[in-house]
């Protein structure tokens, strides 16, 4: 797009290097008491917060792996929970016109209702628990995939579908042959933006009833007034969000060589 | 208006009519109890009989105001930071990087950061806020930049424009549709994370009523409030898509 390859070497070196000038200066600004270590704790400190949380864990003894084995494990649930239920109700209605004018207004609107502010209704209804937390990231997940379903299914190019029809297909051969195919696409950039929901759901979900898990870690510590541990879970929040990103990247190009790319995809 | 939208608003209609008395029903026959769903008609009228409407009317109003202020400095820092990161090679090199490394984190877990930074009062609620609206803004402002049709530069260029002027009368308008997508996108977000927001110790605001009737056990009006937020987020979102429209629309299909 822009630059050639040197070039953005050059940008990357630049940018890194910003990068570790402000971390060497926070450290300085921290040593030189310029900034308050308990408002700003140093990158040397938050090392020694990662160590801490990786060895002696926190609060007592769950180790940082613990908390991110407990986030990864809710997130894949709600988010499970959600595909399954979404992709074969989005297809239905996809495929059934009235069914897609009669739910539209509904959908709109379950899409507009915060999925936090379900928060206190989740907890009346299931308890502090687990299901409470999965089921609100269930509930991020859903809206979003059950769209892109519908639309995915909806919008598949109608000559694919004449031009099965010409060769004697049929319907239930066009369906798993032709229409499931060319959704895929668009389903799977579904299924990538609700796992983006879902991820952005999980700390206020872990707010309730719970010291495990990354976004419980970051409150509690906070309550303890150890402001390097949250800062060390809020990087590992970053980190297992990349990480996130960069498998479904990968599974895109892996399972649908035939796609066209996310970016193709929503133009249409 | 056509004879199939006409049938699509009825069918949408029909479909809302549905699902409401089929929930009315429920609850009034006493499938469901009413401690656990009440029906809408209870929702309300317990509602109205638990807060004066002039609380409600205020609560909606702060928290509408807290949006509002959050999403402005987020997004105007957003728009500053694309379209500067995108235009001047060197600003996007030195913040592009940064602002990678940080996007990952979602909002919500700044919250105890927040908290510290600035205090249980009404400026970390924004601060949290300003978060969810800049990353999206900042994020297609700079795609909107990058993705200017070259051509478009170049012919302004020959006519001799140059400098500020080639950015603000060649270059922002083209780089608009996107911004406009980043300014959607980061209105939802705000609003997504307002309910968060509002836990840091308020004692106003939507997203206390709600879990303030929960610690009472007032079940219709969390009901009720959750609704609320939801009319407020999709009326302010298609106000905001209007604007859009009439103002980016012109050029450019949306």
């Amino acid at each position: 797009m822009r630059g050639s390859g040197r070039q953005r070497l050059a940008d990357a070196v630049v940018g890194g290097c910003f990068i570790v000038a402000l971390l060497v200066a926070w450290e300085l600004a921290g040593d030189a008491g310029w900034i308050s270590g308990y408002r700003f704790p140093v990158p040397s400190k938050l090392a020694d917060a990662g160590w801490e949380l990786a060895t002696a864990g926190f609060p007592d003894g769950v180790t940082i792996w613990t908390h991110f084995v407990v986030t990864l494990a809710r997130i894949l649930q709600g988010f499970a929970l959600a595909l399954v239920t979404a992709i074969p109700l989005g297809i239905l209605i996809g495929r059934v016109a009235i069914l897609d004018w009669m739910t539209l207004p509904l959908i709109t609107f379950a899409r507009s209702i915060a999925t936090l502010s379900l928060l206190p209704l989740v907890i009346t209804w299931f308890g502090a628990g687990e299901l409470a937390k999965v089921l609100l990231i269930a509930y991020g997940c859903f809206w979003v995939m059950l769209t892109q379903a519908i639309a995915a299914v909806k919008y598949v190019d109608p000559i694919y579908i004449r031009a099965a029809q010409t060769l004697e297909t049929s319907q239930s051969d066009i369906f798993v042959r032709v229409i499931l195919p060319a959704a895929l696409p668009r389903m799977f950039a579904g299924a990538r933006t609700a796992l983006g929901v879902g991820f952005m759901v999980i700390v206020g979900a872990e707010m309730i009833g719970t010291v495990k898990g990354l976004g419980a870690l970051v409150m509690e510590a906070r309550r303890f007034y150890r402001t390097d541990l949250t800062i060390a879970g809020m990087v590992t929040i970053g980190l297992l969000g990349f990480g996130i990103s960069i498998v479904l990247q990968w599974l895109e190009r892996r399972l649908l060589p035939w796609s066209r790319g996310i970016e193709d995809v929503r133009r249409t | 208006m056509t004879a199939s939208r006409i049938t699509r608003v009825l069918c949408g209609a029909t479909g809302v009519g549905f699902v409401l008395t089929l929930w009315e029903i429920a609850a009034r026959s006493g499938l469901v109890s009413p401690e656990t769903l009440p029906a809408p008609s209870h929702a309300i009228v317990a509602t109205l009989r638990a807060v004066p409407p002039y609380d409600l009317l205020q609560d909606v109003a702060i928290s509408l105001g807290r949006v509002a202020v959050g999403f402005a400095v987020g997004a105007a820092l957003g728009v500053v930071i694309g379209i500067g990161a995108g235009w001047y090679r060197w600003f996007g090199a030195l913040l592009r990087p940064l602002l990678e490394l940080i996007r990952p984190i979602p909002p919500l877990a700044w919250i105890p950061m927040a908290i510290i930074w600035f205090g249980l009062g009404e400026s970390s609620k924004v601060f949290v806020i300003v978060l969810g609206a800049f990353f999206p803004v900042v994020t297609n402002a700079y795609k909107g930049m990058l993705g200017i049709e070259p051509s478009l530069l170049r012919a302004a260029q020959t006519m001799g424009v140059r400098g500020v002027r080639l950015l603000l009368e060649v270059a922002l308008p083209a780089a608009l549709p996107d911004i406009a997508v980043g300014l959607r996108i980061g209105w939802g977000l705000s609003f997504g994370i307002l309910v968060a927001a509002e836990l840091i110790a308020a004692d106003s605001g939507l997203g206390y009523l709600i879990m303030h009737a929960r610690e009472l056990d007032q079940i219709g009006v969390v009901i009720f409030g959750i609704l609320a937020i939801g009319v407020a987020n999709l009326v302010t979102d298609y106000a905001i898509g209007w604007l859009i429209k009439r103002g980016v629309g012109r050029w450019h299909a949306v």
